[in-house]
This record gives C-alpha cells, structure tokens and sequence, in this order.
C-alpha cells in the first residue's frame, strides 16, 4: 500500500488526476497544504471513489479556516497521524 | 503487464515539460546517478513529461541546455525501460513515431503495479 | 523506523520546508530516527546561512539545525543543485574564487547519490515538495 501526498487543490491543479491514476486500490490520499481545500464538501467530488482511503491534515484545515467545513467522508490526521499513515504504508509517494 | 515495467530498483516519474522549469532535467539527474551506482532505474513519462521526448528539440533561450542530449545518454547507463503514459500522448495528439527513444506504452490501469513494484518512487 | 525527508520548496515561499519540520518532528516525537533531510530543486535555499527572518516567524535554518543538534539528523545539500543556485560552502567558494560562503556546518554539500541511497536504506522517504 502506498500513501500519496497532494499539495494542490483539484481547482487550481490537474496533478490530482495524476496522483488518482497511479494509486492502486488500496493505496492512500493525504491532503496536505494547499490540497486540504480539495476536502470541502464542494470538491471532494474530484477524488471520485475513495472511501475510507481519503485523508487531509488537521493542522493545514486549521490553518486556513476550514477544519469545520470539511466533508464528513473525509478522515482528518494531525500530524502525529500524518507520521502513522507513513508508518503503514510501504512507501510514500509526493504530488505536487 | 509488461514485464519491463516491474523489475525495477528505482521508478524516477517525470512529468513537466522541458525549459519551463529544472523539474525534467533535476528528476533526469537522480536518475542517471541512481543508475551509476548500479541501481536498476525505470523512467515514467506522464502528463506533461511526455513532451520531454519529442524529438527535434534544441536549445533554450541564452543557450540553455535542453534534455535531448541527457536522454541520448540514458542507454549508456543502462536505462532503457522507458514508460510513457498513453493516455498523455493522446491528449497531445502525440505518436510513439514522434518520440527520440523507444518506449513502452503504459494503459491507466498499469500505472499503479508500477509504482507498487519498484521499491524507491522518486516524483518529478 | 529511520526516516529520511526529501525537501524541494525554496524556504517561505513555500509551505514544503514548514511542512517537513513539522513532520519530522512529529516522526521524533513518535520514536523513529530522523537520520537524513536531503536539501534539493529550491529547497537547497532552507541552507542559506545568512537566512535573517523577522522575530515573529519559525527560523528555518535554525529548526534545521537543531534536528542535527538534538537527534543527529544529517543535513544534506545537493551540490550540483546548490552551486547553480549559490550555495556554497567555504571550500566550494575558494575553489570559485568567491568571497564569502553561503552554507556552513551542519549542513553538507553531497551528491545526488547520498539521495538515492537514503531512499533505499532507510525505512521511510518522504517528499515535501513546493
């Protein structure tokens, strides 16, 4: 299983398309940074069937003011939880 | 599944254009490096990193150098598994025929066994 | 676990350095070993040691530098990615007839292959990228 980290937003970049392309059926999606605002109810429809497997950082949401408009689907981590993901994932691949 | 695309050591994914940014040519040197410590090194072209192999390119603006002549050198370091996402070329209208190198082309679905088979990912 | 961080976004102008403190703290916190963070594309600039951020903003450098002080964590330039962009140490300087130097201890410029190999013998690599 791999984790994949996303740094952009699907509305400001296309690289989550690369990013939903190479994942595997049980990899993970982390948004992180700029990415977390791809977790609003409004746009988490970009990341199409990810049940269970959609993740956003705590801290980014919070950051920016979105910690309590995020989606319900989506699993919220803080970074302690950020460490764990990659802890049991075999590796970690970046898109940015 | 292409064989090929599974034995690597090293899977290095490029995926920008060349001159616009180092992205292409600093992903290209950890590959060539990889490969000259003796790792086994597979090249993924998608998105916009198709574009890096378009043959006929030159150099850039102040005599910058290109790619070109870092990918004429990828088979004297024993890089020669070349992955090209097909679904790239089509949006850009591009043909194997239009490429400098021979590749293999990679349908969506083989994108994922890809990365899940080299041990080391490196994005570009 | 022994990690290593990849760290590619030039310092302020992008979350990535930001993002990779705070995760490789939160590694430590959690008991790995943060044993490398590899310094490449913009990211070679988090090396600058005349970085002079205001009072009231996180000092990179010195966040950098306290991983290598407290936990050991090696700091690795790339050099062929850090001359380009003016980073040099005392011995690349003289060796380019420059005045000054631009990096020092306990960052190190090494080559792309210090890279390769912490991807492939440490446990975890994880990217921050711009």
């Amino acid at each position: 299983m791999i984790l994949h980290t996303l740094n952009r937003s699907p509305t400001e970049s296309r690289v989550y398309r690369q990013a939903l392309a190479a994942m595997g059926p049980d990899d993970r999606l982390l948004l992180i940074e700029d990415g977390v605002q791809g977790a609003l109810p409004s746009l988490i429809r970009h990341f199409g069937e990810l049940d269970g497997r959609l993740f956003a950082l705590r801290e980014d949401l919070e950051a920016r003011g979105l910690a309590g408009r995020c989606a319900a689907e989506v699993l919220v981590v803080d970074a302690d939880g950020f460490v764990t993901l990659t802890e049991e994932a075999d590796k970690t691949v970046s898109w940015f | 599944m292409h064989d090929e695309s599974l034995n690597g050591e090293v899977l290095v994914i490029l995926r920008h254009a060349p001159h616009g940014t180092s992205w292409l040519r600093e992903g290209l040197d950890a590959a060539l490096v990889a490969a000259a410590f003796g790792r086994r090194v597979t090249l993924l072209f998608v998105g916009e990193g198709v574009t890096a192999l378009v043959a006929g390119q030159a150099v850039g603006a102040l005599g910058q150098k290109g790619t070109q002549p870092t990918l004429e050198m990828l088979a004297m370091y024993d890089i020669d598994t070349l992955l090209v996402d097909q679904q790239a070329l089509d949006e850009r209208g591009l043909g194997v025929a239009d490429l400098l190198l021979p590749v293999t082309t990679l349908a969506p679905p083989e994108l994922a066994a890809t990365l899940a088979a080299h041990p080391l990912v490196m994005n570009f | 676990m022994r990690y290593a961080l990849l760290v590619q976004g030039g310092p302020y102008s992008r979350q990535a350095a930001h993002s990779a403190l705070r995760f490789g703290e939160a590694a430590i916190a959690r008991g790995h070993r943060l044993e490398t963070v590899f310094f490449y594309h913009d990211g070679v600039y988090n090396a600058a040691r005349l970085a002079a951020p205001p009072q009231d903003e996180p000092h990179l450098v010195d966040r950098f530098r306290a991983l290598h002080d407290n936990h050991g964590t090696q700091l690795k330039v790339c050099i062929a990615a850090g001359l380009r962009r003016g980073l040099l140490d005392e011995r690349e300087a003289a060796r380019h007839g420059k005045q000054g130097h631009s990096l020092e201890a306990p960052f190190e410029l090494t080559g792309l292959g210090q890279l390769i190999d912490a991807g492939l013998s440490h446990d975890r690599l994880i990217t921050f990228s711009p």
